[in-house]
Order: structure tokens, then sequence, then C-alpha cells
């Protein structure tokens, strides 16, 4: 057996057992070993995997056929759960993938030798070093988490040990769906992580994870079934089922489909409410179903079919799409003032901006949608494990009460800052990916447009949640945080990886994504207008920006450093400062009585209030995917 | 250093004035004396300032945020007070809640006489506290420079 | 200026653009009397008073806002050298915002409320004007092919005349970011009552100089791409910088202060209006 068969089989079924393992150990003292060895196994698999390189595997046809009858388990206990909640929309959705997946097993369909079932291309190898080294960091972060979940929580949320069993079952799901190229496997795959993520956003058993983990299911389902139908549509036309060959003849119904389920899973607009749902759950699941898994199952999926839709009018269209929803997502953020739902609609907004750059389709394009897959993996992996932190600390994730986090939480506060920052701000990933970003899309003038307001809008609300956690009281007394190691841990293996990414990214890009871009369209004819643009930015030099830091910061840690005591005077409230305040926000009014100014952030509520913007987003974007297929038809 | 000359730039604060003053100062700005001609600005909050102007006799209801004012000046930094009430409380003096003039709760490096003062009178005490700035820069160097202890004031007899 | 050795360059950038700008903001106060009819402080005043500041004692309310206050200085260096090096505009745009970015972030780090406020207006300058500069460059792409600022000053042709609706929204861009009225609701250019200087208010001394000498970057660059508008002929680009110049100051002279959300309103209709039609005839 080949090394790499080896480390594809452990990364698929491992965390599987892994998962098993874990679930069946006794107690936390049992448990966290089994965790952090299993977590430590699958990290060293990706990256054993990553330094083997891409390569592809066959597995035999008498395995392959098996594979309609796990489809159709998985698909009976989609029929099972909507029954067990009464709900005629799953049974529906599972009968009808059901009927979809018999008929198209039905269809002649010759497994031909020449196509591998596994294939890892260096996008594969990419997402699975995603998977498989953020995904575990997360899985340990739980660790320290769900003690205290359990310690706090109701009665009804202490099924831990199956909580353990689907959140590393769920890298496994996802290591297995990035690497397949069959359609029938890919789809197994699919409805696998929808299951884990119904499984994980249920987990506390309220009323209201019962309403969001319903509505993911349904949601994902829908896609699932388009995901079966194009797979069905593509062995019908050719007769083969293999992902390589759908992109390469090209027939865009069945691409088209698959852009669907790709927008359900990424929870692109109108389907973004199972995102929004699923914040009920508890903080590692959000920080998995948002930077590793699930969500990027969708772009992945996306990115992998760009050959296909590339030049054509449908790609134009998802393109549309993607930036439609960049732009309202990001709009309707700058309303929230829930810590967790603005990290949601800015993994929405991301999604999208990945979308555009995967539909486009030029060079510089799916550069930058892989930079953005990578940066935006790690950043918001980080933001949400801080916010998690912040909320079992402050016991609220509502901005306007992180007011004077940094006098409570002053590390959890400064690894959150950093990683707000590596969302927008030099020398840090994401903003490369927008700037690349922006520069590819410049011949389409509505994607252009809608990109240009998205990313205006999206600088509005991380400021505003910098500036309010940020702020520094006079004489401040800091109390270092009482956290579990295994959530600090985390939280400093992923602050080092978004600092050395960042030290990285320019090399990174014109050693590894550059090439590969080129690589990738070494054989397609594109304009020479994106071969300038993706040579220019090649060329970027930067030299300047690196100059420039590396002289300011040791200069302005001097001045910090130069700084006394006594230079430090409470701040101007019209000589009305009240003795030994620390807060500074109290000043002495009439009476001699202290009170304390309150400033709150602007939210717009009346221009980007999130009802009233949804009330016709949606519609908007459910016209934009009829338009989509409508498409094809021309 | 002849630039602190230049340029300085004051914070105006009322303890408790009559008003004539302020207005005499406020007409020092208008464009017939145009006081930005010898670079002064009427900054308004005292961590921009250099010298403070205060019309108005201290009282005890004032005295703390008057330190406190001069307190978030930084250094070098220096006091213009402005009128007979300024100086010594004039008719105030007697007053059951007035403290004195302000030389009795900061340092006051220039005092301009009237009731009100003339506008060119409170130009030149500004420009001429402006000179006293390099005097007190050199002091901080030296290090004595005037610190205020800033404790509770005691507060007004109820009546 | 391009064909000298990029340190050199790079250096010249450096060191002469803040004196242009404290020229610039000397006229300005000038003029400003001139106009108020007064006499008005010396040519020189912008640079008496930063080196007055710089020896100032340095007072602050924390320690944070000194390391924003330096990330916005050097954010607003950068930009400029990147520009003086003929390197992409687009990413030197995005590089002038963090700028900005940085200013706001200082102001938000230290609790005082009229800071706080002021910050929170910045914010709104920025999502007003940003979508307008970047639409600018989209503009000055589609005319000459690159994003390069070399090449757009090696282009034959006046950018003006393709982007004759760009230009004045351009112009009220830089009413913002000069601090003039009717926009001046962060902090005001001349009016230093209002809001208490909002969000420049608690930095003092060398820091204030700080901020100081990153307008004068700032303002040299505004000025730097107004007479890219017409790169044909520097005289007569200098000249339409100085017409815009003095109409920028009358602007601020004759107008009264609106409220930010009026003015939210104003740039994303009219402004990115004028911005969007103009690029939407440089598509057809």
């Amino acid at each position: 057996m080949h090394l790499y068969t080896f480390l594809s089989l452990l990364l698929i079924f491992g965390p599987l057992i892994f998962g098993l393992l874990v679930m069946l150990a006794p107690g936390w003292r049992y448990k966290t070993p089994v965790i952090v060895l299993s977590a430590l196994t699958i990290m060293a698999g990706g990256i054993l995997l990553a330094l083997q390189g891409p390569f592809t595997l066959s597995i035999d046809s008498g395995l392959m056929k098996a594979l309609p009858l796990i489809e159709l388990l998985i698909l009976a206990i989609i029929i099972y759960i909507g029954f067990a909640i009464k709900k005629m929309l799953i049974i529906g959705l599972g009968i009808l993938q059901l009927a979809i997946g018999l008929i198209s097993d039905m269809l002649p369909h010759s497994v031909q030798a020449h196509v591998p079932t596994l294939k890892v291309d260096l996008l594969a190898v990419i997402m699975v070093l995603i998977v498989s080294v953020i995904g575990p960091l997360i899985v340990m972060y739980a660790i320290g988490y769900m003690k205290r979940y359990e310690v706090h929580g109701p009665e009804q949320m202490r099924s831990t040990g199956l909580f353990f069993f689907f959140l590393i079952g769920f890298l496994g799901v996802m290591n297995g769906l990035v690497m397949s190229n069959d359609l029938k496997l890919l789809a197994i795959f699919w409805e696998l992580t929808t299951l884990c993520s119904f499984m994980l956003i249920g987990h506390d058993k309220t009323e209201d994870a019962g309403e969001s983990a319903y509505r993911a299911l349904w949601i994902n389902s829908l896609g699932g079934a388009a995901l079966m139908l194009a797979s069905f549509l593509s062995i019908s036309a050719s007769g083969s089922a293999s992902l390589d060959e759908l992109v390469a003849v090209g027939s865009l119904l069945p691409l088209a489909l698959i852009c669907l389920a790709a927008f359900t899973k990424s929870a692109q607009l109108p389907f973004q409410s199972w995102l929004l749902g699923a914040m009920v759950a508890p903080t590692p699941v959000s920080a998995l179903l948002h930077s590793t898994t699930m969500v990027k199952a969708g772009v992945y999926l996306i990115i992998r079919l760009a050959p296909g839709l590339g030049g054509t009018r449908m790609g134009q269209v998802v393109a549309i799409a993607g930036a439609f929803t960049f732009a309202l997502a990001s709009a309707m953020a700058i309303s929230q003032s829930n810590g967790k739902k603005v990290l949601a609609y800015s993994t929405i907004a991301n999604l999208g901006l990945i979308i555009i750059c995967a539909a486009i389709h030029t060079p510089l394009a799916y550069a930058a949608a892989i930079l953005l897959t990578c940066f935006h993996a790690i950043s918001k992996a980080m933001l949400f494990l801080c916010v998690g932190t912040i909320e079992q600390g402050i016991g609220s994730r509502d901005i306007e009460d992180m007011e004077g986090l940094m006098r409570k939480m002053p590390i959890t506060t400064v690894i959150a800052i950093i990683g707000m920052v590596s969302m927008m701000m030099p020398p840090f990933g994401m903003l490369i990916g927008k700037w690349m970003a922006l520069e590819a899309v410049i011949m389409s003038p509505l994607v252009l447009f809608l990109l240009i307001m998205g990313s205006a809008l999206t600088v509005v609300f991380w400021s505003k949640w910098i500036g309010r956690i940020q702020t520094v009281a006079y004489h401040p007394v800091y109390k270092i945080e009482d956290v579990p190691f295994s959530m600090f841990a985390t939280k400093g293996v992923l602050l080092l990886g978004i600092i050395a990414a960042a030290a990285v990214v320019v090399p990174l890009f014109k050693r590894v994504i550059s090439p590969m871009a080129m690589a990738m369209f070494s054989e397609t004819v594109v304009t020479s207008r994106s071969w300038d643009l993706m040579n220019s930015a090649s060329a970027f030099i930067e030299w300047p920006l690196f100059f420039m830091l590396a002289l300011v910061v040791p200069v302005l840690f001097l001045v910090v450093r130069g700084i006394k005591k006594s230079h430090i005077r409470q701040p101007f409230l019209c000589g009305e400062n009240l003795e030994g305040a620390k807060t500074t926000f109290e000043f002495r009014t009439l009476m001699d009585k202290g009170e304390s100014a309150r400033i709150r952030s602007y939210y717009l509520n009346p221009l980007f209030g999130e009802a009233h913007l949804t009330a016709w987003a949606n519609p908007i974007a459910i016209a934009l995917i009829f338009i989509m297929f409508g498409v094809i038809s021309k | 250093m002849n630039c602190r000359e230049k340029s300085p730039w004051i914070v105006h604060f009322n303890c408790n004035s009559c008003n004539g003053c302020d207005i005499e100062f406020l007409a020092c700005l208008t464009p017939i004396y145009d006081v930005e001609r010898f670079g002064i600005v009427h900054v308004g909050n005292p961590k921009h300032a250099d010298i403070l102007v205060v019309s108005g006799a201290v009282n005890h209801r004032n005295v703390r945020v008057l330190k406190n004012v001069y307190e978030q000046m930084p250094s070098p930094k220096a006091v213009v007070a402005l009128g007979a009430c300024g100086a010594t409380g004039g008719i105030m003096a007697d007053c059951y809640n007035v403290l004195g003039g302000v030389n009795q709760v900061i340092p006051v490096d220039v005092l301009v006489p009237g009731c009100p003062p003339r506008p060119e009178a409170i130009m030149d005490g500004i420009l001429q506290a402006a000179r006293l700035l390099n005097v007190h820069q050199k002091d901080r160097h030296a290090g004595a420079e005037v610190r205020l202890t800033l404790q509770p004031v005691s507060e007004p007899e109820k009546v | 200026m391009i064909m000298i050795d990029p340190v050199i360059t790079a250096l010249l950038a450096i060191f002469a653009v803040p004196f242009i700008g404290a020229f610039l903001v000397g006229l300005d106060r000038k003029l400003t009397a001139r106009m108020q009819s007064r006499i008005g402080p010396p040519l020189l005043q912008p640079i008496y008073d930063v080196i007055k500041l710089l020896h100032k004692e340095p007072i602050v309310v924390n320690r944070v806002q000194i390391i924003y206050a330096g990330l916005h200085l050097i954010f607003m260096v950068l930009c400029v050298v990147l520009l003086a090096l003929g390197q992409d505009m687009l990413m030197a745009l995005f590089i002038l915002a963090f700028s900005t970015i940085s200013l706001i972030l200082g102001g938000m780090s230290v609790r005082s409320p009229y800071s706080r406020i002021g910050s929170q207006r910045e914010i709104m300058q920025m999502l007003s004007y940003e979508p307008i500069l970047i639409l600018m460059l989209v503009g000055i792409y589609l005319i000459n092919d690159s994003f390069m600022a070399r090449d757009i000053l090696a282009s034959g042709k006046p950018l003006l005349l393709s982007l004759p609706l760009i230009f004045p929204a351009f112009l009220m861009v830089m009413a913002i970011k000069l601090q003039k009225s009717p926009f001046d609701f962060s902090t005001s250019h001349h009016g230093h009552q209002e809001i208490i200087k909002g969000i420049t208010l608690e930095y003092s001394g060398p820091f204030l100089a700080i901020l100081e000498i990153t307008h004068w970057y700032e303002i040299f660059l505004l000025f730097f791409i107004i007479t890219m508008f017409w790169a044909t002929s520097i005289p007569v680009g200098l000249l339409i910088a100085a017409v815009c110049f003095f109409c920028e100051i009358l602007l601020d002279n004759i107008m009264a202060r609106l409220t930010w959300p009026w003015m939210l309103r104003f740039m994303w209709t009219v402004a990115l209006g004028l911005a969007v039609t103009n690029v939407l005839w440089l598509y057809i």
C-alpha cells in the first residue's frame, strides 16, 4: 500500500474512528488524551499528505458497487429524522433525493479505469491542509470550552460524547469531500456534512436550536437534491460520474445545479438564514462550520468547477450573485450588534467574494480565490474562538457589552484585535486577496460596483468592533483572564499562524499560488488583459511595505517605552473628571453626582437594518438563481 | 526656541466671570484684532493648548475644574488671568463662596488689568506669556517645574 | 522622476513632500484669513506649530494611542512612496484607507466621549468617500489599461477629458479629506470648538504633531492626484490644482457645517452617481 493511500484512508476514515473512541471514552480523564491524540494524528496526516504532493487514486469497482447502499442508508436516516421531528419538508426532500439516486443507480454507468475516484490535485491539497490543520485546533479548543459549557448549561446539553463524535467525524467527511472526484462519492460526503451539521447545530436541544438545525437540514438537503440531479444528468448524458469529465464536457445544466448546491452550502443569499441560525450552537461548532468545513465545501466546489464556468454567461451570473451577496451581507453586518452574527455575515460576504473570483476565472481571480480561502479559514477560526472565550467570560455576545473588555480579558482582546485587523489591513492576506479580486473583476461593471460598495462597508463594521473592545482606560488595572489551557493554546497557535502567514504571503503568492494559477490556465485561452493584470500583480514591489514596518515597529516600541507614568493624564471631560475614576467615562454632574457617559456605535438601522434589507434582497437573489438557469438555454 | 513664541495656542476658561472679560477676549479673534497673525489659535481643549486664559474669580465650585484643566495641559504651559477678578477676585473678593484670584489655585504668569481689559491689553498679555513659555521649558529641563498636587477641595459650607 | 533610482525617489518623497504640504496648509490659512478680511498668520505658521508641538511634553491617555498615531503616519508615507515609485494605485489607495483606519482606531482607543464621537463620524466619512475613490481608479484603468501610477503619468491624453464627471466627485472627496465645510464632522481644520476637535482631541504634544505631519502628506497626495488629471502638461496640471485649491477654501468659507447623515446621502447619491455615470460610459 502506498503512503498516500494510507494517508487518504487515515484522513477520511480516521476521524470517524477517533470520534467513536472519544464517544466511548468515559469521563474527561480519558476523553481529553484521546481527543488530543486524534487531533494531532489528523494534523500530522494532513501535513504529510501535503508534503507528499498531488496524487490520484482509483478504488476498484467492487467497492464502488457498495456506494448506492451507503447512499440509501444516509437518505434513510434523513427521512427518519424528517419523521422524528415531524417535518414534511425534510421527508419530501429526502424522498426526492432517494428517487433521483435510485434512478441514476439504475442507469448503465461504466466506471472507467482511467478516471480516478479520488483526485488530490494542488487545490485539494490546500483544502486538506486547511481542514486537517485548523480543524483539529478547533477540536482541541472544544475540550476546554465544552468542560465549561457542561457545567453552566442546562441538563439536556450534556451529550458531550456524541458532540465530539460529530465534531471530529466532520473533519473526515470534509477531507473525503475535497478528495473525491466521483460525483456519487461526492454526494455521499455532501449528505454526511449536512447530517453532521444538523446534529451539531441541534446539540443544545432547545427550541431555538431545534428550529435552526431543521432549517440547516432542509436548506442543505435542497442543495443535496440539486447535486444528485446534477450527477444523474451527468451520468445519463456522458455515462461518467467523474467531476473532471463534467468540467471538461462543460454542459451547463449540471454545472448550474452544482452551483445551486454550492450556494446552499455556502449560505449565499437567499440561503443565508441557516448559517445565521447555526449561531445558537456551541462556539466550536460555529468556528468549524465557518472556517474549515461546511461553508468551504460550497466554494471549493465552485473553484473546482471554475474552468467550466469561465467565459460563459452563466459564469457571469454566478459572479453577480456572489457579488450581490458580498455587498448585501456586508451591509447587514453593519446593523448587527451581536458579535457572532457580525462574524456570520462577514463569512457569508467573504464566501461571496471567493465565488466571484472563482466564477470570473482569470489567472488573477483564481489566485485570489485560493488566497482568500486560506486566509479566511485561519482568521475566521481564530475570531470565533475568541468570541467563544469572550462569551464565556462576560456572559454576552453583544458588541456593546464588550466595552472595556481590555480590562477584563486583555489577552483574548489583543488576539481578537489582531484577528480582526488581519481581516482588513496590510500586510495580512485577506487584503491582498481583496485587492487582487478588485483588479480581476475590472471588466465586469456590475460585479465591480457591488464589490467596491461591499469592501467599503466591510471596513465599517470591523473598525467599529475593534474600536469598541480595545478602548483602554486611564491607568488601567488589567486582570489576566482565567482561560483553560486548551482554549488559550489553540488561539496562540492560530495567532502564530496568522502572523507567519502574513510574513510569507508575498512569497507564497509568487512561488506557489501564482504558478498554480499559471499552470491552470496554460491550456485555456484567456485575454491578454487578464495576463497583464496577473503579471503586474506578481511584479508588485513589497519591499517598501516591509521596510517601513520593520523600521517603525522598533521606533514605536521605544516611544511607548519612553512614556512615563506622569505623562499619562485623564481624558478631557470639560474638567469634570471624577477623581479616582478608573473607567474614565464617569464625569461629575449637578449636585456632585457621578454619572457615566455612554457612546453607542452607529448601527445605521434605518439604512442597513437586517429585516428590511433581507425583505428585498432575498427576492433579488432568488431571481438571480432563476436567471442563472435561464441563461443556459441562450 | 523661537517657534514656541510664534505659535501660542490658547484655551479659555471662564471661572465665574461676569462675561465682560470673555466678550473682550472673543473680540481679539475678530478680523479687527485678528490674533491669528501672531500664530495664536483659540483651541477648545487643554490638551492642545500652551496658554490657559482664565477670566473671573475662583470659587469653591469651579476650583476643581480649573485645576483639572490646568493639569491636562502639556508642559511648557503658561497662565494668563484676565481682569480685576482674575487678579484678586475683584468686586467678588469678599463673597462667601469666592476663594480669590486665579493665583490662589494655579501659578499665574501674566495678570491683565482692567474691568474689563481692552483687547489690545489681552493680546499683549498673551504674547508676554508666550515669551515666558521658553523660561518654563528651561525650568522643565532643570526639573524645576511647578506641579500641582491635586487634593480634593473642601466642599462649600451649606448655607 | 521615475527614471531615477527608486531608493532616491522614495527618500525624496519622504523628505520633500511634508514641506510642500506644510506650505499648502500655510497658504490655506493665509487665504482663509484674507477671505475673512484678516491678515492671517505667516506662511510658515504650520511649521512653527509642529516644531513647537514636537518639543512639548508627550502626554497621553494611554500608550495604545501612540501606536495608532505611528501607524497613521507610516501608512500615509507608504502611500506617497508607492505613488512616487509609480506602483499600483489601487494598493496605494487601500493603504491610504488604512492610514485613516489607524486614526479612527487611535481615536477609539481612548475612553473619551468626544474622541469616540469624532471617530464614529470619521468612519461614516470613509464609508461615503471610499467607493468614489475606487471608482475613480476604475475609470483611470479603463482609459489607460493599467493600475500603475507610472503608466498613468506617461499616458498621452489628459484624464480630465475622459473623466469630466469623476473630477467634481473627487473634489467633494477632497473636501472631506481636507476637513473642509460642509464636511468637517470628525474634526475641523478651523473650527476648534466643534466636538472639541473630535478624533484628535486626546492627542497632544508630539503626537498631535505626527497627525499634523500626516495631514501634510495627505494634502500633497490629494493635489498630486488632481495634477494627475492633466498629466500631459505639468503647468496646466498645476494650474488646475491651484484653481481647485482656491475653490476648496472658498467652499470652506461660505458653507455651513451640515450633518453626517446628510453627507452620507449626498455622497452616495450625487457624488457616487456622477462617478458611476462616468465609469458606465467608459465601459460602453
